[in-house]
């Protein structure tokens, strides 16, 4: 083992660095990571259960007491609920179009579908929810287009209700369910589907007992990816469900924004954020259950 | 393999179907943008009226300033501070260091937007431009440490063996053979932390605070007001630019094969 003149130490094969520039290469990242990640994460469950009498903590329970009551819980649930039902309606509407993607379609249209695929992840979700605005209200083009062939006579409620919150929920988060599914699928080899058909399998046989399971890991991706943002929405039923329905990222951001309550709100947020967690900690045991089947 | 009924028509007109309602409410608002009279009413003729009312319109140069400066500040920082990180922690393989980056893009964004406002009105720093960069340069590690760590890996130690082998010094070695091989890691990042900047809303909603409103903020408030089809051609413009990014996104991704 050899000192050299930069303090490079060279041991066999592995190259190790040691010189004084390394401590200020390697601080501003942790100290980013720990200042404006761990320390306010930290600081919001502090906040849930101590307050500050000038420079004194008090710990106290009352804020959770608070939180827990059945108009702060029964928000919670239909949160769970939206986040279950979009979550499980992208995937019987986006499982059909990542199967074609991965096994039928070819060379430039596969790359063009993929691009507007991706296309959603990268442009401002605000416009996306802007674009139904044209399609969903009173005199909007969905009311019209139902008029103009028979099926109503007067306008649809379409906006400002459960309908609206739902749909615009579906949309904006249906590409994270799509992608993760065709990125698994796409790695299935389709000899395997011919293998299952040759040796007697029915087409919904092969789906069910061969392709099903091997893509039970991107249905969890993607379940989880559209599960946790519509359960902490607050955009959408503020924009498009005319402010009377809440959901839990409504909540945080009334206690934060509105009611200027950080211990409240910080409560209320650590007790979404346990519901959440033991809810996903649901769905994987729900899903690796069904692969051992 | 060939089942006729399924994949002739289902699941083509099930693509096809998918593909309409993610684009059909766009394509309608791209083209009410160039309508010349205001929503309610169906499309008369083309015009831009909406686009010379958005580009004399002196708030949005504001904003679209403020958006831009957090963006760009962002994606400086955030490859500036990651970069560093990742060369050097690789070699002293520190692992979880780099794995912690993972846990960025993992907490829901409402989430780390609560805390960081729960830290800043709690130590009471003024709710800024600033303070915005902070919550980005976090999400933008979270994008570059991962990136750039995959790149790494890729990169022959022998190669770094001879260069250090034949007398360069470490920080050229960095910067003359280290630093070229990541460039396509750096762009790929780069874009993604630029565009996720500019089109973040929830961080900067909460930790934005009244004076400093970005692009997103401002759209948001109009939005609560209504219809308006200078929103529309704001919109329009904004999804091309992101889109010309995901363009080459795509295409040096294709190209140096990242992910």
């Amino acid at each position: 083992m050899a000192k050299g003149k930069h303090g490079i130490v060279t041991k066999m094969n592995k190259i190790r660095i040691d010189d004084e520039w390394s401590f200020f290469a390697l601080v501003p990242a942790l100290l980013w990571q720990i200042l404006f990640l761990v320390v306010p994460v930290g600081l919001i469950i502090l906040l849930s259960c101590v307050y500050f009498v000038g420079y004194t903590p008090v710990v106290t329970g009352s804020f959770f007491a608070h939180v827990f009551k059945l108009a702060y819980i029964r928000i919670i649930i239909f949160s769970l609920f939206m986040g279950l039902f979009t979550a499980s309606l992208s995937l019987f509407i986006g499982y059909p179009t990542a199967y074609f993607l991965a096994f039928y379609v070819k060379d430039w249209l596969k790359n063009v579908l993929l691009f507007l695929l991706i296309l959603p992840f990268w442009t401002n979700f605000l416009i996306h929810v802007y674009a139904w605005f044209f399609m969903l209200k009173r005199d909007g083009l969905l009311n019209d287009f139902l008029f103009s062939l028979g099926f109503i006579k007067e306008p649809l409620h379409l906006f400002n209700n459960l309908f609206a919150v739902s749909l615009v929920m579906l949309y904006c988060y249906i590409p994270f369910m799509v992608l993760p599914l065709y990125t698994v699928l796409e790695k299935i080899d389709p000899s395997l589907l011919e293998a299952s058909q040759d040796l007697g399998a029915s087409s919904s046989q092969t789906f069910f007992k061969v392709v099903f399971p091997l893509s039970i890991a991107g249905v969890l991706t993607g379940f989880i990816l559209v599960f946790v943002p519509s359960f902490g929405e607050f955009v959408i039923p503020l924009l498009v469900g005319g402010e009377k329905y809440a959901l839990v990222g409504s909540v945080i951001q009334y206690l934060f924004l509105s009611a200027r309550d950080m211990n409240l709100g910080a409560a209320f947020t650590c007790l979404s954020s346990i519901i959440l967690l033991l809810s996903i900690a649901c769905i994987y045991i729900l899903f690796n259950k069904k692969i051992i089947k | 393999m060939k089942n006729k009924g399924l994949s002739a028509y289902i699941l083509p007109c099930a693509t096809g179907a998918l593909y309409c309602f993610l684009y059909i409410p766009i394509c309608i608002l791209i083209i009410f943008s160039f309508n010349s009279v205001a929503f309610p009413s169906k499309w008369v003729s083309f015009s831009l009226r909406w686009y010379e009312a958005l580009v004399q319109d002196p708030e949005i140069w504001f904003v679209t300033f403020n958006s831009l400066i957090i963006a760009l500040s962002s994606v400086f920082l955030s490859l500036v501070i990651g970069v560093c990180f990742v060369f050097y922690a690789s070699f002293k393989r520190w692992r979880y260091a780099i794995s912690t980056f993972y846990a960025n893009l993992m907490i829901p964004e409402i989430i780390l937007a609560v805390s960081l406002l729960g830290l800043f009105s709690f130590f009471s720093v003024p709710l800024s431009i600033t303070t915005v960069i902070m919550g980005h340069t976090v999400l933008g590690l979270g994008y570059v440490v991962p990136i750039v760590y995959t790149r790494l890996q890729e990169l022959d130690k022998s190669i770094l063996e001879a260069s250090l082998d034949l007398g360069a010094s470490i920080h050229q070695t960095f910067f003359f053979i280290v630093l070229p091989f990541l460039m396509p890691a750096l762009v790929v990042s780069g874009l993604l932390v630029f565009i996720i900047s500019l089109d973040d809303f929830l961080i900067a909603f909460f930790c934005a605070g009244p004076s400093a409103q970005t692009l997103s903020i401002y759209v948001f408030s109009m939005m609560r007001i209504g219809i308006n089809p200078t929103l529309n051609a704001l919109s329009t413009i904004m999804l091309v630019f992101s889109s010309a990014i995901v363009f080459v996104f795509t295409l040096l991704r294709s190209r140096i094969r990242i992910f």
